[in-house]
């Protein structure tokens, strides 16, 4: 298979830029594990697809290079503009804070973000580390089901890998959801076109024969605020080791060794970035580490235990990824920080390493290792990049 | 957050933000500051930590010997080098 890797994942043949203009023109020294396991399974690696700077935008539009912009004038990630131009089958990266889900939802293709710990992150830009894990984002949930054989697997170079068993038994196709509970609460914040897509999801389920309830998923929320906390402290430490000295771009402009240091990361950084680094660097501050970081970490422990009640009832929960399903150039030029309103839907999964699946432009999410079981249920709903739901 | 506290911040994360950036930034942090006072009610005092999401159960790899990397080739990425270390410049007069 064809298969594109997004610009967070190293690899020794093609430049890694993490879509920033600090990376421009780097070569990793190694391969990232995720793209060692896919050549070793026969699959070629044909090209990189364009990501936000440091992946935590809202689709790809703080790329150094620009956005990516779909034929209908909407913003597309680049692992969409990938798929559309056929230079690949599937797109593997990693999902930061949302981004690639989003970009699946608005172009109706299906995205699974990993349980975390089922697929390594060894080679992998290091950002949010205790969220954020490996996606999958193809035409057909069989192209992706392919693709999450190949990687997924224990990596002893990966301090968070899980063992091989339970690395196995995720990728391995079992019982299709047969109970699904719908998040009010998730769903009531989102736009009409969301709602409406969501009802049309619900009706696919039951006739199917899938049991749909409403569930209070008003605990969920937190996870947004929280996450919005734990994200950025932990990005602000990951890009503290570009300096413009040990690789990346280096200002001109400089006389001493601390007019480099912030010369270089003032030139090569963007807006949103800065202030993302600014903020993260904040919460971990003596006077604020109890009241919010700390915080957000026992908040964390409450989404993830509302989450087990809600799957001791429930195969899988139904939400949607992203508030309308389009957005354009205007939309982030008038919040450059959108992104972080808009991951109040994919926050739940990134603070809690829970796998979600965007399928039919709307996210299910199930519980930990029920990745294949999850993409059995976009199958057997007929999702497919090039069908209309 | 204030204008001379974010100045603080500028200067320990080597930035250098233009007045516009303070006060898109200043805003970005009011917002944060809003979402997390929305959350006052739950308390969570009481509650453990979660650190990691998924048990942690090895965490040491095997103590083998490996090839590690090339220094050249690491050298090769960075904007400048003088037999075999990173140049920057002069830090001590």
């Amino acid at each position: 298979m064809y298969i594109a890797l997004d610009d967070l994942i190293l690899t020794k043949d093609l430049p890694t830029t993490g879509g920033s203009l600090m990376l421009k023109g780097y070569y990793s020294p190694f391969d990232a594990e995720v793209a060692t396991r896919l050549t070793g399974a026969g699959h070629e690696i044909t090209c990189k697809a364009a990501v936000g700077e440091f992946a935590c935008d809202l689709l790809g539009e703080t790329n150094f290079m620009g956005p990516t912009v779909d034929v209908d004038g909407n913003l597309c990630g680049g692992d969409i503009m990938v798929l559309m131009n056929n230079d690949a089958e599937a797109v593997v990266g990693l999902d930061v804070n949302g981004t690639p889900r989003r970009s699946a939802a608005v172009s109706n293709h299906i995205c699974l973000k990993t349980s975390y710990g089922i697929v390594s992150r060894y080679g992998t830009i290091p950002l949010a580390c205790s969220g954020e894990s490996v996606y999958v984002t193809g035409v057909t949930s069989a192209t992706c089901q392919d693709v999450l054989e190949s990687i997924a697997g224990h990596d002893p170079k990966d301090g968070t890998s899980l063992p091989q068993e339970r690395c196995v038994a995720a990728a391995t196709p079992g019982e299709v959801p047969a109970t699904v509970g719908v998040c009010r609460s998730l769903v009531e914040a989102a736009g009409p076109d969301v709602q409406a897509r969501i009802q049309k999801v619900i009706a696919k389920l039951e006739a199917r024969g899938v049991r749909v309830e409403w569930v209070d998923d008003s605990m969920l929320l937190a996870a947004k605020p929280a996450w919005n906390i734990l994200m950025p402290a932990e990005l602000c430490n990951n890009v503290s080791r570009y300096d413009g000295v040990k690789y990346g771009y280096r200002s001109q402009d400089y006389e001493t060794i601390d007019e480099l240091y912030t010369n270089s990361r003032t030139e090569a950084f963007g807006d949103v970035l800065k202030t993302v680094i600014l903020f993260g660097s904040d919460v971990l501050f003596t006077h604020n580490y109890l009241a919010k970081y700390d915080r957000a970490m026992r908040m964390r422990r409450l989404v993830v235990e509302r989450f087990q009640e809600l799957f001791a009832q429930y195969d899988a929960l139904l939400m949607p990824a992203c508030s309308k399903l389009a957005f354009t150039p205007a939309d982030v030029e008038a919040d450059k920080f959108i992104a972080f309103q808009e991951n109040l839907f994919t926050a739940p999964a990134s603070i809690s390493g829970l796998p979600a699946l965007v399928a039919m432009g709307v996210q299910f999410m199930g519980p930990h290792g029920s990745d294949a079981n999850l993409l059995r249920l976009s199958a057997s709903l007929g999702a497919c990049a090039w069908k209309e739901v | 957050m204030d204008k001379d506290s974010l100045k603080g911040l500028e200067r320990l994360n080597q930035l250098a933000l233009t007045p516009q950036q303070v006060d898109d930034t200043l805003a970005f942090f009011q917002l944060r500051q809003a979402e997390w006072d929305a959350l006052a009610g739950i308390d969570t005092s009481d509650v453990e930590r979660m650190v990691h999401v998924a048990p942690m159960e090895t965490v040491v790899r095997e103590d083998v010997v490996s090839e590690p990397f090339d220094r050249d080739e690491l050298l090769e990425g960075a904007p400048d080098a003088m037999d075999g270390y990173w140049q920057v410049p002069y830090v001590l007069e």
